[in-house]
């Protein structure tokens, strides 16, 4: 434990009891609610990821932004100050797609069966076409339902983590994400870009109810977007005049679906790819992929569409309820084996991409995850980048997120050395300009 | 329609079961083909094969006009006679209730006017091995679903139809199954690896007990027990405990091969090894326990992506390099009529044409206890004989006439009375 | 395996490979009488088969003496090489696409190929009255969906009559699910002709439209609703019907109302009593697409014939033999052989199924289905003649390049089998784990 070390303000000495522990996992710096004081980090090696690396470097941090940092920083008298010595300094990890704090799934029309996740509440009726709008509640915002209390906030900022793009992901038109901060903080607070795009998958409802096929659920999304060009003709003609006109329906799956400001489509194996490349590009939208783990195999028509492409770090393995006398296909035993140099040809390529969590609950296998693109020809920049700045890119937050520079969110992770290193150990974490000091384990790696 | 001249002219003729059927090429099976031969026939058996047969005074004698005579196919497993329509279940017979139903005997629920005879005999096929089981699906039947019948394509009742009604017992032997298919549910359910093995030693332990069922009563009624009841189920076991019914034992892929041998080896029981389409490194298994194999088609699609191609078009093949005895069966009643060309495929990728021919006559005949009467143009055999203007496994060739117990069947059926019908219509 | 995703690769591919001419052949180019004899290959395309050719300079020769060169076999219906088949949750799902869910690597695709099928119509499931898009691919085994598609090749729909639209054969029909129409042969009838009159409305409403907008009155665009634009593709000859049916109550039926909306079937698939009907068939000007020998798995097979495919042949009808089977569509050559037996084809005739008619039938005749000069390369060569059991491919092109070689792949199973070896030790706990080598 190192609570109450000497720049930390005086709090009386907690008594956890050690089930606690784990749980309470960080503690935030005592007063967070309030206004943050100034935080200096002193002689610490500091990596921006925008800039060069410095080698001894200050950092402030003021109201929760990056005030200034170099070689010579004037601190001012009443900031903390923290000796980094031998620590270095990076912007704080942003998990690109995840459920974090996203709130509640909400119930959707043809979500019957129970093949489709977590069951329906009772009643959910099949759906008979895309006009019942079948999966799709495009128009919730995570920003809207966050839950601030979700634990799981605290389990990942201990890892480092100080952002993550968050999504309603059920069905098919799951709802809009939101880049928010891992703070303890009010839900309103902890947003740092209330939309950032909508979230779709190719999901089927239950047995009798539309779309029940891969090919249904595309032509569902088809659907959807000609529908919504056709009721913005009909608004702007009844917006222009009303009279002698029907009013064209309300309808709130297309108003979420216009409100998008891009679209995340899967594509995981290579033909998910194109095939999501090519939906996006007759949709006139602009697209997200994720999935990425045979995107080794497409490279080119990525790079070529400039779409960028989430990779899971949830590599595949093998299934662990499988027969293990199975011979598996080489097909599958390639792909098991390349997917994790996926990261290494985007970044050949020069595609952009970021890491996601893809349900992954510790963040120590999201680490393990990307310590393997790592071990398979990702240079260590590129995927420091993969999960700062690239995402802060992808979601339009890079004026905000990503990098260490003045005017930026102070979301920083401070390390005792390279931060994908199994040895290294996270020593703070700065969210909104908030310090974090993780609780360590006892045998926390 | 030459077919059609020919069994005309051939149901003019006299004495039906005794005829002297000359100007063809035989092929025995057992022996090399034979050109310019003859068959003398009588009372349905064969008499006589030969280059130098004289017609003996005022016996028919029938001019095979220079076809080729093969002896009448077996196939080694269809539902014929038990099933019409696969998907009308108010026809179907196969897969009673229960897990232990030894006591069953297809023969018995044989529909003799079934269209399938005809429609199966036409191509060539003169006896099949019925069986009480579906397997084509996964459906009913249960782990001993009854005995396997053996019968001829011809006769005005199952009685007629009898060769063997308990040509084997049939035994399905327990396979881990990973997936299962629900009503209701599009695609089949995954089942966790480890549940999925405890069903299966649950169901093996069911199997083991019944035998030990069995033992106990066959002990009981060696001695004499007075107090003994009668246990019809278990009565039915007792011929296949003394090794004279065979088991018919169903297993396919390399694992449940090795365990159901294992199991047939522990219970000394006559084993025919069945429904086998993947025994991989089994295959020394199957070669050191020396049972015969009955196949599944060989047009079945490999198992797994990475098979070869020719995967199951290529296991005959590789059966007979290991000197392992098989015989063909359908394992369905639709295609029941193919059994012939599934041969043909087994010759074009690797089995001997000679040996493929043999898969659906003599191998059959001799794995079935049938090898003195049936699967070969042999004197005293029965003169189950097709007459044919080519090779029967050919698909171009035409089967013209066919004889079982040395009466001309003919090659008529539904279908070729709706083809003169429709091909009539104005 | 070159770079699977890129159709200018594959092209540049096709226009760099040299020319290369199969000698000493039986060629069976099934539109004229067979001969021994060569085939050029240039540029993909056959540039020349004869008894004698010009042999282009630098062109690899391949000695055939022996063995028989065939057009590329064409299954009319299909279902291989997709991630769906069925959207089987509304009567009318013509909305969704087999051209959206092409799985290019789908093993059923290398074994269709290994058995000379070199082109194949991807039909949507019997599921629904009015099932969904078809595609026309090409079995380039090692491209990518997209460039499997058959470019230029008309698009179709599928339609389906009888038991499996009425869902007699459903699971949920087993279960407690409850019925959807249509439930019976009459409701099937109807399903379409709803939608067609639905169809007819939705083309009106495009063409008021269209009317307002050249005469320059304002006008809002109507919805697009992708349901109804195949349908009207459908009745201005734009796409093509497939019709899955069986009874020859429901073939009449489905032709009529065709008639009744002016448009015309295209093809009725497995059509297992359309030898009973062959003369309406014949006079409508649909094409029929049938198995050789299905019979007696459901009540609407009971009256299948084998005879089917030659009474209809005989009686005017353009005939093809399809596969709708993974199984079958690997020797679609011994299937089409049956029709000798049955019903007395001749070779050519029978030959003729499974190339030039389904060609025909899928309007692609000018490129593929014959060997004639100009025509697309594809081509199967046989050890044995290809209406024989015993017959194995050896040698498949698509487009000129050699797709399936059955030497090649003999040579290649061991090290498929090394190299699974080495990615099973790899992942062995314990192992070391390298880097992978990345595939090109």
């Amino acid at each position: 434990m190192i609570l109450g070390q000497a720049d930390s303000p005086p709090m009386k000495p907690l008594r956890i009891p050690p089930c606690a522990r784990a749980a309470l996992a960080l503690l935030p710096f005592l007063g967070a609610a309030a206004d943050p004081p100034a935080l200096a980090v002193r002689n610490a090696r500091i990596v921006t990821v925008t800039g060069p690396v410095l080698e001894n470097g200050t950092l402030l941090v003021r109201n929760g932004l990056i005030e200034a940092l170099g070689g010579n920083v004037p601190v001012p008298a009443n900031a903390w100050v923290l000796d980094g010595a031998g620590l270095t300094v990076y912007p704080g990890l942003m998990d690109a797609l995840s459920t974090l704090a996203a709130g509640a799934d909400l119930p959707q029309p043809g979500a019957a069966s129970p093949r489709n996740g977590p069951s329906a509440p009772s009643g959910a009726t099949p759906a008979r076409g895309p006009e019942d709008r079948p999966l799709t509640t495009s128009w919730i915002k995570a920003a809207d339902t966050l839950q601030a209390a979700d634990r799981n906030i605290d389990l990942f900022r201990q890892a480092g983590f100080t952002g993550a793009a968050t999504f309603p992901t059920r069905g098919i038109f799951g709802g809009h994400g939101a880049v928010i901060n891992l703070a303890s903080a009010p839900a309103g607070k902890m947003v740092v870009e209330p939309s950032v795009g909508l979230y779709a998958a190719l999901a089927t409802g239950g047995a009798g109810s539309f779309p029940s096929s891969l090919m249904g659920s595309i032509s569902y999304i088809r659907q959807i977007y000609a529908d919504a060009a056709h009721y913005v003709a009909m608004k702007e003609a009844y917006a222009a005049n009303a009279r002698g006109r029907q009013r064209p329906a309300y309808d709130r799956a297309l108003e979420g679906v216009l409100e998008a400001r891009r679209l995340l489509l899967p594509g995981s194996r290579a033909v998910e790819i194109e095939r999501s490349l090519r939906l996006a590009a007759e949709l006139k939208v602009r697209a997200v992929l994720y999935g990425g783990h045979e995107a080794y195999r497409v490279t080119e028509p990525l790079k070529q569409s400039g779409m960028p492409i989430l990779v899971s770090v949830k590599w595949p393995e093998r299934d662990p309820n499988g027969d293990p006398d199975e011979v598996e296909s080489l097909r599958q035993l390639r792909l098991r084996a390349q997917a994790p140099g996926s990261p290494a040809a985007l970044a050949q390529a020069g595609v952009r991409f970021a890491f996601y969590s893809d349900g992954l609950q510790s963040p120590d296998q999201i680490k393990r995850g990307v310590r393997r693109a790592i071990e398979n020809g990702l240079d260590e920049t590129a995927a420091l980048r993969a999960m700062t700045l690239a995402p802060a890119e992808i979601f339009g937050v890079a004026d905000r997120l990503g990098s260490i520079e003045p005017g930026k969110i102070a979301n920083l992770v401070i390390a005792d050395g390279p931060l994908f290193a199994e040895t290294t150990r996270i020593r703070y974490v700065v969210v909104d300009g908030v310090k974090y000091e993780p609780v360590q384990r006892e045998n926390a790696r | 329609m030459r077919a059609l001249y020919l069994a005309a002219a051939l149901a003019a003729a006299l004495h039906a079961e005794t005829f002297l059927l000359r100007n063809v090429t035989v092929h025995p099976v057992s022996d090399p083909d034979i050109p310019n031969a003859a068959i003398l026939v009588r009372d349905g058996r064969i008499a006589d094969v030969g280059t130098r047969l004289a017609a003996p005074k005022g016996i028919r004698v029938i001019d095979g006009k220079g076809q080729h005579v093969f002896p009448g196919m077996i196939n080694s497993a269809t539902m014929i006679g038990l099933s019409e329509v696969g998907a009308v279940s108010a026809g179907n017979d196969v897969g009673e209730a229960g897990d232990f139903n030894p006591q069953l005997r297809p023969l018995i629920a044989v529909n003799p006017d079934s269209e399938h005879i005809p429609v199966t005999r036409a191509n060539g096929i003169t006896s099949v091995v019925t069986l009480p089981v579906s397997l084509t699906g996964t459906s009913g039947g249960g782990i001993i679903p009854g005995h396997a019948s053996l019968l001829r394509l011809d006769g005005w009742t199952w009685e007629e139809m009898e060769i063997n009604r308990a040509a084997a017992m049939v035994l399905q032997f327990p396979e881990v199954r990973l997936s299962i298919n629900t009503p209701g549910e599009l695609r089949p359910v995954r089942i966790p690896f480890l549940e999925a093995r405890r069903t299966y030693e649950s169901r093996l332990r069911d199997l083991t007990t019944f035998f030990e069922n069995a033992r106990r009563y066959q002990r009981a009624r060696t001695a004499g027990d007075a107090q003994l009841r009668t246990d019809i189920r278990l009565e039915a076991m007792l011929p296949v405990l003394e090794g004279k019914v065979p088991v018919l034992l169903l297993a396919g892929n390399e694992r449940a091969i090795r365990e159901a041998l294992a199991f047939g080896g522990r219970e000394k029981l006559k084993v025919i090894l069945g429904g086998v389409r993947d025994p991989g490194a089994a295959m020394a298994a199957i070669k050191a326990a020396g049972v015969p194999v009955i196949l599944r088609e060989p047009t079945d699609l490999p198992g797994r992506e990475d098979d070869p191609y020719d995967h199951n078009y290529s296991l005959p093949a590789r059966l007979h390099k290991e000197g392992i005895r098989f015989a063909l069966g359908s394992f369905n009643n639709q295609f029941a009529r193919n059994i012939g060309f599934q041969a043909a495929f087994a010759a074009a990728y690797g089995l001997p044409p000679q040996e493929a021919l043999r898969s659906v006559t003599l191998s059959p005949a001799t794995i079935w206890g049938q090898d003195d009467s049936l699967g070969s143009i042999e004197k005293g055999k029965w003169a189950d004989l097709v007459l044919a203007d080519g090779d029967i496994l050919e698909p171009r060739t035409n089967v013209t006439q066919v004889f079982i117990h040395g009466r001309e069947t003919g090659v008529e059926s539904k279908h070729t009375r709706l083809y003169r019908r429709y091909l009539a219509r104005p | 395996m070159k770079h699977p995703y890129s159709l200018a690769l594959l092209t540049q591919a096709i226009l760099a490979a040299p020319p290369v001419v199969i000698r000493n052949a039986h060629v069976i180019p099934v539109t004229r009488p067979a001969f021994t004899g060569s085939v050029v290959i240039e540029n993909g395309r056959i540039r020349q088969a004869a008894e004698q050719v010009t042999v282009p300079q630098g062109a690899t020769i391949i000695d055939a003496a022996g063995q028989y060169l065939m057009p590329g076999i064409i299954d009319c219906h299909s279902h291989i090489g997709v991630e769906a088949i069925n959207e089987g949750s509304v009567s009318v799902s013509s909305m969704a696409g087999i051209e959206d869910v092409i799985a290019p690597e789908e093993i059923a695709i290398y074994r269709a190929l290994a058995g000379g099928v070199t082109t194949a119509n991807v039909l949507h499931g019997s599921a629904n009255s009015i099932g969904g898009k078809c595609a026309v691919i090409k079995l380039r085994w090692g491209a990518s969906a997209r460039e499997m598609l058959f470019e230029g090749a008309k698009p179709g729909i599928k339609f389906a009559l009888g038991e499996n639209p009425k869902r007699t054969n459903s699971p949920s029909s087993r279960g407690a699910g409850t019925a959807r129409y249509p439930t019976t042969r009459m409701g099937v009838e109807d399903v379409i002709r709803e939608a067609f009159t639905e169809a007819k409305a939705y083309q009106k409403e495009w063409r008021e439209y269209q009317l307002k907008t050249e005469r320059r009155e304002p006008a809002i665009a109507p919805r697009r609703d992708f349901k109804l634009e195949p349908l009207v593709d459908v009745l201005e000859n734009r796409r093509f019907v497939h019709a899955h049916c069986y009874r020859s109550d429901e073939i009449l039926m489905l032709l009529r109302v065709a008639e009744e909306f002016g448009f015309r079937i295209r093809t009725l698939q497995h059509v297992l009593e359309g030898y009973k009907v062959a003369k309406e068939i014949a006079a409508h000007g649909a094409g029929a697409s049938t198995f050789s020998d299905w019979w007696a798995y459901k009540v609407e097979a009971y009256d299948a014939i084998p005879y089917n495919a030659a009474i209809m042949l005989k009686k005017g009808v353009l005939v093809s033999i399809n596969s709708d089977s993974p199984d079958v569509i690997r020797r679609l050559n011994t299937e089409a052989a049956k029709t000798m037996r049955y019903g007395g084809l001749t070779e050519t005739e029978a030959l003729s199924l499974i190339t030039i008619n389904p060609a025909r039938q899928l309007e692609i005749d000018g490129r593929v289905g014959s060997i004639d000069t100009g025509k697309d390369a594809d081509l199967v060569l046989f050890d044995k003649h290809p209406l024989s059991n015993y017959a194995v491919a050896q040698k498949v092109f698509v487009d000129g390049e050699l797709r399936f070689d059955r030497a090649r792949d003999l040579a290649a199973r061991p090290e498929r089998e090394a190299a699974r070896q080495a990615l099973l030790e790899r992942e062995r706990p314990g192992a070391r784990r390298a880097p992978a080598r990345r595939a090109q």
